[in-house]
């Protein structure tokens, strides 16, 4: 597939490295020369230096012949004009991203539709929306649904006083009683394994479990871990993600405490929440933290523009006793690291950005793809098609590629714990789990 | 860097070298010149060797460009090692360091040869001998991007390391698909020279060769008095004809064939290559009527320009042996030698574009000593050249005239004569094969020291690979973070 993509910064490098590595033809188009270099320097890709809204430009990328566009540059109205103009040339999908609010708000008479725009992404709303989902869940730290929710796959770390480390998986699966999980991959030190029986869980493992969504309780429960919903939240930083987060909180009936620097934002802010307290001081005033109760909140949610306050509020909170935290952090390599400093969420919005573009490219043979931060995986929905050289035989008899777990089996909404006798009919909708290198694989197997 | 990766992709380059080496096998048994274990057991010892590579290193994640080079290099060094075995094994040539002289000599598409007589070979090392110059003409790496899907990975390093050039020109947006592209230009053009060579009255085996060698600009061939001993106007034609294209950058040809017929209008190098190998053939014919070195202007003409071209591509075929000209003459092909091809083609030697961007940039020096305020911008294809490319170009050719230097030194250090040793290294790190005085045309490289074959050795290796690849290994700092291999067998 040829995919045009316009703009070098963090989600188009990221994307460009995830798309050249799955061998599609990539074009990536940017002013700037030097970031170009590097970036050619390391990637299997084609680099042209230019404005990404001009026509000359372009058709100097292959316009004609891409099959996506994407338009990341930080200019919301140069990724509309590029957008609209990829249309022209008969490009089939066409992504924009665009931070302008006021650009997409539904009463626009010149919405997405209107502009034949697939999909338009705000990366600080997609975040805002990030954080309230795993929010929910107060232990894990990733919760993606699957199956329209029917399925989800949650990510725990495990702590050191947790009983089942040192337990085998197949002594765990011994123990489970009438609900059925399946652990699809554990992350250690920042590599991703594909477990068998035979795996121990260690302490500080992430580990992530593929559970129906009703049983997410009595699994939290066997792992001794508990998910209440927070009462308490402290939202540090009052930019728009700030206010998204502070705002649905308010709705559901949370108590929010929202610190920001700004006297003015403050201001807008208050204007604006209802029962949220907005606080005027800065995020790394460690005395005013304390003082509003910071070490009793259920969550903290750092997201300020500056990383290093977010990294150091979002530490202290912890050190005090706060439960559990998320920090935005602008420089998605750190993720892994910060994992071990003892934060418990870490979120770049340009790589969720990134990553929900991801999501929607593959959208094909696949129905749904979460990538998971912070490691090598993804996890996939895939339909069984008739013709598949297993259907009919049961899970113990059909060799999976290396590097893929198959966590659910959905058929006619019936959601399915696989074990080895499970047998697949066609029309089921698999969830797996598979590193990323075995994505194009896993396809491959499906389909023959 | 991780040796690991590189021990993993050395050996799959020698397991499919040990594919190639197969290939002859055919023409042996055909031909029944009794030499076909040879390529059986050079095959095998490639393969176990590769195999055990690719086998045992776990290779990194991706390659960095610290890798590559090292990557490039040594591939290029084992595979002439490889490629040196038949000569060897089958005692056509008895020594090892010239059997790999000889080898190192086709890969990099040089066509010096330390043989008296070619025809002793046998129709199998012949072919043998030509297929290697085809291969190291577009470049092994390139051809095993082209098909090995394993070097996918980081392939881009790969590229960079083997055809490095001042230019950039990437024809498709994933590095595999220009080298496909590439490569499959490249086989056009041999099919089409074959085919003409067979009509002007070659044998099937000749014009294979002969295009091999021709398409590459290595210069090796079938016969000891190469081109000259078909005593064919056409096959002269021809060869001049195909020499010419063969110099010319090869993502130009593509472009004309894939219907952009302003291509060739657009490249000023093209126009500067063309112009210098035409005033060259015109300059040779006018001294050669001159000195009366030939009894018509036609036949000045015809070898004149057969010369200048074969050496100006750095492909060293002859029809005449040059050695006996004027002076005048001599020197003019001693100075062509230095250009050599276009910047993408398969020529060696500096390269046009090189030559005249620093033609451009000694005109503006001069420019600024007339106007001292005047703001200049060089330009190629009415294109700024960025300051970076000049520098980088300049080094080049400070860092040419030391390599030259030091190796013509060494050379004539051991006794050699200031034309041979001298014309013995330019010969070499232009890849052109044939020089003057005792490694003339009509002469060979058998009667060197081994220290100086060994030294001319490395000469045709890092001109091919356009020295950086080449001199970077032989710094110390270079080998500073070598992390070891990690064995498959070893637990992590």
């Amino acid at each position: 597939m040829r995919i045009v993509i316009i703009g070098s910064g963090e989600v188009g490098r990221h994307i460009c490295q995830q798309l050249s590595g799955e061998d599609h033809e990539v074009v990536l188009v940017d002013r700037n020369a030097d970031r170009l270099k590097s970036l050619e320097q390391n990637l299997n890709i084609l680099t042209i230096e230019g404005n990404g809204a001009s026509a000359g430009i372009l058709e100097q990328a292959g316009i004609a012949k891409a099959d996506l566009f994407i338009a990341v540059t930080d200019i919301d109205e140069v990724n509309l004009i590029a957008c609209i103009m990829a249309k022209e040339y008969g490009v089939l999908r066409s992504v924009a991203r665009v931070r302008n609010e006021e650009y997409f708000s539904g009463a626009s008479p010149l919405n997405e539709h209107r502009l034949g725009i697939d999909l338009l992404i705000n990366p600080d709303q997609v975040v805002a929306h990030e954080i309230i989902r795993i929010s929910e869940v107060s232990e894990a730290f990733e919760v993606v649904d699957f199956a329209s929710g029917e399925v989800v796959l949650v990510g725990y770390q495990i702590k050191e006083d947790n009983p089942i480390c040192g337990i085998t998986l197949a002594d765990l699966k011994d123990l489970r009683g009438l609900y059925d999980f399946v652990i699809v991959a554990i992350v250690r030190d920042g590599e991703t394994i594909v477990p068998r029986g035979a795996d121990l869980i260690q302490a500080e493992d992430r580990i992530y479990v593929v559970v129906r969504r009703r049983d997410m309780a009595a699994v939290e429960d066997l792992f001794n871990l508990w998910s209440t919903a927070p009462k308490k939240v402290f939202v540090i930083g009052g930019g728009r993600v700030g206010f998204r987060v502070a705002k649905a909180m308010e709705r559901q009936k949370v108590d929010v405490v929202l610190v920001e620097a700004d006297p003015i934002k403050c201001e807008h802010l208050a204007e604006h929440l209802s029962n949220a307290v907005v606080l005027n001081f800065d995020g790394l005033d460690a005395h005013d933290l304390l003082s509003e109760g910071i070490d009793t909140a259920d969550l903290v949610v750092a997201v300020t523009d500056g990383d290093t306050t977010n990294i150091l509020s979002s530490l202290l909170a912890k050190y005090h006793g706060a439960k559990k935290c998320i920090t935005r952090i602008s420089r998605p390599d750190f993720i892994p690291l910060l994992g071990k400093l003892g934060i418990d969420v870490a979120l770049s919005p340009r790589l969720v950005a990134a990553n929900m573009i991801l999501r929607f490219v593959r959208r094909g043979a696949v129905l749904s793809v979460a990538t998971l931060l912070g490691s090598e995986a993804e996890v996939v929905e895939l339909v069984v098609s008739e013709r598949w050289a297993h259907v009919n035989k049961p899970l113990k008899s059909v060799d999976f590629p290396p590097g893929t777990n198959l966590g659910a089996v959905v058929r006619q909404g019936k959601v399915i714990i696989p074990s080895g006798d499970t047998v697949l009919k066609a029309g089921d909708r698999l969830i797996i789990f598979s590193m990323k290198k075995a994505v194009p694989m896993t396809e491959q197997f499906l389909a023959s | 860097m991780r040796l690991g990766t590189i021990g993993a992709l050395l050996g799959w380059l020698l397991i499919f070298l040990s594919a190639a080496l197969l290939i002859p096998i055919g023409f042996s048994i055909y031909y029944a010149d009794g030499i076909w274990q040879a390529f059986v057991i050079s095959s095998a010892i490639g393969f176990v060797l590769g195999g055990g590579l690719a086998w045992s290193c776990v290779s990194g994640p991706e390659i960095g460009h610290r890798e590559g080079f090292a990557i490039v290099g040594f591939s290029w060094l084992a595979a002439a090692a490889l490629g040196a075995l038949p000569y060897y094994l089958s005692g056509a040539i008895p020594g090892y360091l010239d059997a790999y002289f000889e080898s190192m000599s086709g890969f990099t598409t040089t066509g010096s040869t330390i043989l008296e007589r070619v025809e002793a070979l046998g129709p199998s090392l012949l072919f043998w001998r030509a297929f290697t110059q085809w291969l190291g003409g577009m470049g092994i790496i390139v051809l095993s991007l082209a098909i090995l899907p394993i070097l996918g990975i980081g392939g881009m390093q790969l590229f960079r390391a083997e055809m490095p050039g001042p230019t950039k020109d990437r024809l498709a947006p994933r590095i595999q698909d220009t080298a496909r592209i590439l490569w499959s230009v490249y086989f056009l053009f041999t099919a089409l020279e074959t085919v003409l060579l067979m009509l002007a009255g070659m044998s099937f085996f000749d014009a294979v060769c002969h295009a091999f060698c021709t398409l590459a600009t290595g210069g090796f061939s079938t016969r000891t008095d190469s081109v000259a001993a078909f005593h064919s106007p056409w096959i002269d034609l021809i060869i001049i004809i195909f020499v010419m294209l063969a110099g010319i950058n090869f993502s130009l040809h593509y472009r004309l064939l894939s219907g952009d017929w302003k291509a060739f209008g657009r490249s000023e190098e093209l126009r500067f290559y063309l112009g210098v190998g035409v005033f060259a053939t015109i300059l040779i014919m006018l001294v050669n009527i001159v000195f009366g070195t030939y009894n018509s202007w036609l036949d000045s003409l015809r070898y004149g320009a057969f010369q200048a071209w074969s050496v100006l591509t750095t492909t060293g075929f002859g029809t005449a042996d040059f050695d006996q000209w004027a002076p005048a003459c001599k020197f003019t092909l001693v100075a062509l030698m230095f250009l050599g091809g276009m910047a993408g083609s398969t020529g060696g030697g500096i390269k046009q574009v090189r030559i005249l961007m620093f033609w451009k940039f000694t005109r503006v020096q001069i420019r600024k000593l007339i106007h001292p305020k005047a703001v200049e911008a060089i330009k190629l294809d009415n294109h700024k050249v960025q300051a970076e490319v000049i520098q980088s170009i300049l080094g080049y050719l400070s860092l040419y005239v030391v390599v030259f230097i030091v190796a013509t030194l060494i050379v004539t250090g051991q006794g050699i004569d200031i034309i041979t040793g001298s014309t013995a290294v330019i010969a070499t790190l232009n890849n052109i094969g044939p020089g003057l005085g005792g490694v003339g045309p009509c002469r060979n490289f058998a009667g060197l020291p081994d220290l100086s074959k060994a030294v001319l050795i490395l000469c045709m290796v890092a001109g091919r690979l356009e020295l950086y690849t080449i001199i970077i290994l032989l710094i110390p700092s270079y080998w500073k973070d070598v992390r070891r291999p990690r064995w498959r067998w070893s637990k992590t």
